[in-house]
């Protein structure tokens, strides 16, 4: 066929013309990816079901040798530490009393959360993003905050009606506004591709006479557009003063465990509908 | 037509493995890039404009599920489901040499392509690292997985042709 070469032009053409018209604003696909998503994601789930099933019967197999060794080892542990323990419960009575004396505060403001499964995610190592198996049909929003293991996870970035993209905040594009807990100085948390291999996340953009010191908590703050306040993300690790002299930066080290998650839960309550549930409120 | 539906359904097929099941098996580093596979081995075998309508299916799929701008997969998937259909001239069944260095190309032309305009335009001049940790790993199963892959598209193909001509014989 002659015409080939053409039909690859056109299609080329059409394609960067997708690409910047999608730059800039890419609500008009919304029909079309959410009628996609109405076949694939139910064979996503099945799929996704059919092989952490068969992945999860092989691992006990394999595991199962490794653990007949272990529990030789382990049984003569028992006893040991069956001694340990009884010298440990009574500090534990000293820790509670302790506790009461302090009167910690509640780590997290309580939001509500609906839990979500995870039923795809990119299969090259370029971006840490995944599908969840909840989307507009269930309240899930575009911008919405998503946790699992205690911490940030990611934030919602694209919503179909069953299905919902979470771009995770160790992905290189992800950029979160954070605070110390303790002295609720501002750092920007960064993803960082070179950086997740390492288990960490980059810190920056703290000011050089800030208060935060390595290991303390850090929380998303309240300057941020669209993370709610006071979610947990990780531990300030490795500070170092940058080359310009003018701020400091290093490394987090995450709370919530990236490589094997399975569910996560969504916030279901945006930054700005909070907000102004507050102003009613006052 | 009944092969491009069966070969649509294979790469649908195809898709949903990679975004579903390899990132479950975690002790992998890396996972072949499936659908690349199917793409230029489809191309290479049935020509340049098979080639350009698989390469579109595949990456309207990867554009529809990632949330960048739209078009940026297809984009690439259609040019390179056609370069390779221009390679089917030196098609020849048993000849296994030309796809497993058109799967090393091709991957490494995604991979830089991915590096370029989503990393390079932002600054990430660690090229070195990319390289060593994402490209060569992926690179490298993607290699594997070929040889596998072109045998059983190739046993596909045959058969397919065997059903086509036996139906053309009847006809007559």
């Amino acid at each position: 066929m002659k015409n080939s070469k053409y039909i690859l032009a056109g299609l080329s053409v059409f394609c960067i013309l997708l690409i910047a018209v999608t730059s800039i604003n890419s609500s008009f696909l919304m029909p079309l990816r959410t009628g996609v998503g109405y076949v694939l994601v139910p064979l996503q789930s099945g799929v996704n079901a059919v092989g952490t099933s068969v992945y999860n019967r092989m691992r006990d197999f394999s595991s199962l040798k490794a653990a007949q060794e272990e529990n030789a080892g382990l049984t003569s542990r028992v006893a040991q530490l069956t001694e340990e323990n009884t010298r440990l419960q009574s500090e534990v009575y000293e820790l509670s009393r302790l506790r009461e004396l302090y009167q910690l505060d509640q780590e997290y403001m309580q939001y509500e959360k609906v839990a979500a499964r995870i039923i795809a995610k990119d299969s090259g190592n370029w971006f840490q993003v995944f599908r969840i198996n909840k989307g507009s049909a269930d309240g899930i929003q575009v911008d919405m905050n998503v946790m699992a293991g205690g911490g940030l996870v990611g934030i919602v970035t694209d919503v179909g009606a069953n299905y919902a993209t979470v771009r995770t905040i160790i992905d290189d594009d992800s950029n979160v506004s954070g605070m110390s807990l303790r002295s609720g100085d501002t750092c920007n948390v960064s993803g960082n591709l070179t950086l997740y291999q390492e288990g960490r996340i980059g810190l920056d953009h703290i000011k050089k006479e800030a208060d935060i010191q390595e290991g303390d908590k850090i929380v998303t703050s309240n300057i941020s557009d669209v993370f709610l306040p006071g979610i947990f993300i990780g531990y300030a690790a490795d500070l170092t003063t940058d080359a310009n002299n003018v701020t400091k930066s290093g490394y987090i080290i995450p709370v919530a465990q990236f490589d094997n998650l399975q569910e996560v839960l969504v916030i279901t309550e945006l930054k700005n509908e909070g907000e102004k549930h507050a102003e009613n409120t006052d | 037509m009944r092969k491009i539906l069966i070969n649509i359904g294979l790469l649908i097929l195809a898709f949903t493995v990679q975004i579903c099941v390899f990132p479950q098996i975690s002790f992998l580093s890396s996972a072949p890039n499936l659908l690349l596979i199917f793409v230029f081995i489809c191309a290479f075998i049935e020509g340049k404009e098979r080639g350009m309508l698989y390469g579109f299916i595949a990456g309207l799929f990867m554009d529809l599920f990632y949330s960048g701008p739209f078009g940026f997969y297809t984009l690439f998937f259609v040019n390179m489901g056609y370069l390779n259909g221009i390679c089917t001239k030196y098609y020849y069944e048993d000849y296994i040499t030309l796809p497993l260095v058109l799967s090393i190309a091709n991957d490494l032309i995604y991979n830089m392509y991915i590096y370029i305009f989503r990393f390079l335009i932002r600054n990430r001049l660690n090229f070195g690292h990319y390289f060593m940790k994402i490209i060569l790993p992926e690179i490298i199963f993607t290699t594997v997985t070929t040889l596998v892959c072109y045998r059983f598209l190739l046993f596909i193909h045959r058969k397919l042709k065997e059903w086509e001509q036996r139906r053309d014989s009847n006809l007559v």
